[in-house]
C-alpha cells in the first residue's frame, strides 16, 4: 500500500514508472485546462475537422486505444497548433473570454461580449468563425443575438 | 281695531323667502366617487402582462434550447482531443500490465500474457487499473 506524497514538496522530481513504449512517437499533451478549451472548442472543430473525423472514425472501426494512436496523435498535434496559434494572434480576446467563463460556471451566454471580440479577431487573423451545426435556418445564430431572453443580472 | 284703515301703512312683518342666492339644490344623486379602473380595464391590463409574458416564455424557451445546442456542440467538438489523449494514457497502462504479467507469470509453461478471457476479438476495458 503507497501512501499519498505531494509532488511539489517531494525530493526527487516524478518519473513515470510505465512510460509509453519507445515504438510509439511522443506527443506533447494538450496541457490545456477546461475553460480555454471550452473557449476555443468551436475553432478547434472547425480547425481540425478533418484530424477529428479521421480519428472517430477510426474509432469507430475498433475501441481499442492501441488502434487509432496515430489518428489521435495527429488530433493533439493540431489542436496544439491551433492554441499556439490562438495565443499568437489572439491572446488578449482569448485571455478575456476564458477568464469570463473560469468566472461563469464556464456557460457561454454571461460572456457574449469577450466572445464577440474574440469571434471577430479569430475571423480576421486566422478566417475561422463559430458556427452551431444544426441551429434553426434563418435566425441568428445565439451568439449573434443582440438582446437575448437569458442574460446575467447586472448587464 | 288693530287693522288701520289706510292700505298704505303696512305692518312690520317679514316675509319668509328663499335665501340669498336660492335653496341649494336637492341631493337626489347617487354619491359615488371614483374607486380606480375598471374591471374591465383591470382584466384587459391583466391579460395583457400575461400575454407578454408568456410570449418571453415562450422566447425563452427557443433560446434555452439554443444554448442547449451551443453547450453540446462545444463538448462534441472537444470529444476526439479528450479521447486520444485518454486513449494514449489507456495504451500505456495496458502495455504495462501486460509487462508485469509478463514478468509474473514467466516461469508457467504455455502463458499467454494479456489474453482475453473471452473468445471475441472485440476490446473490452480492463476491469481493473493499477495507478501509477
Amino acid at each position: 500500500m503507497s501512501t499519498y506524497q505531494n509532488s511539489s514538496t517531494a525530493s526527487q522530481p516524478y518519473s513515470d514508472p510505465t512510460p509509453l513504449p519507445a515504438n510509439v512517437p511522443k506527443v506533447n499533451e494538450l496541457g490545456v485546462t477546461s475553460a480555454p478549451l471550452k473557449s476555443a472548442a468551436f475553432f478547434l472543430g472547425a480547425y481540425c475537422k478533418e484530424y477529428n473525423e479521421d480519428f472517430m472514425l477510426c474509432k469507430q472501426e475498433n475501441r481499442d486505444p492501441g488502434h487509432c494512436l496515430k489518428e489521435g496523435r495527429r488530433v493533439t498535434r493540431c489542436a496544439t497548433e491551433l492554441i499556439t496559434k490562438m495565443r499568437e494572434n489572439c491572446l488578449e480576446q482569448f485571455d478575456a473570454h476564458w477568464n469570463c467563463l473560469e468566472l461563469n460556471n464556464q456557460e457561454y451566454y454571461p460572456c457574449r461580449k469577450p466572445e464577440r471580440t474574440l469571434n471577430k479577431c479569430m475571423f480576421e487573423k486566422l478566417g475561422l468563425t463559430k458556427a452551431i451545426p444544426g441551429s434553426p435556418k434563418g435566425q441568428k445564430a445565439i451568439h449573434e443575438v443582440e438582446k437575448p431572453v437569458f442574460t446575467t443580472v447586472q448587464r | 281695531m288693530l287693522r288701520s284703515a289706510n292700505p298704505t301703512v303696512s305692518l312690520q312683518y317679514r316675509q319668509d323667502m328663499p335665501p340669498p342666492g336660492g335653496f341649494e339644490a336637492v341631493k337626489y344623486k347617487r354619491n359615488l366617487p371614483f374607486r380606480g379602473p375598471s374591471g374591465l380595464v383591470i382584466l384587459g391590463a391583466v391579460t395583457a402582462v400575461c400575454a407578454y409574458g408568456f410570449y418571453r416564455v415562450g422566447k425563452g424557451n427557443l433560446e434555452k434550447r439554443e444554448l442547449q445546442r451551443e453547450k453540446v456542440w462545444s463538448r462534441i467538438h472537444l470529444v476526439p482531443l479528450l479521447l486520444a489523449e485518454g486513449d494514449r494514457d489507456a495504451y500505456r497502462r495496458e502495455v504495462a500490465a501486460v509487462e508485469r504479467e509478463k514478468e509474473i507469470m514467466k516461469d508457467v509453461k504455455g502463458w499467454e500474457p494479456g489474453k482475453s478471457v473471452y473468445n471475441n476479438a472485440r476490446y473490452r476495458s480492463a476491469e481493473s487499473i493499477v495507478v501509477l
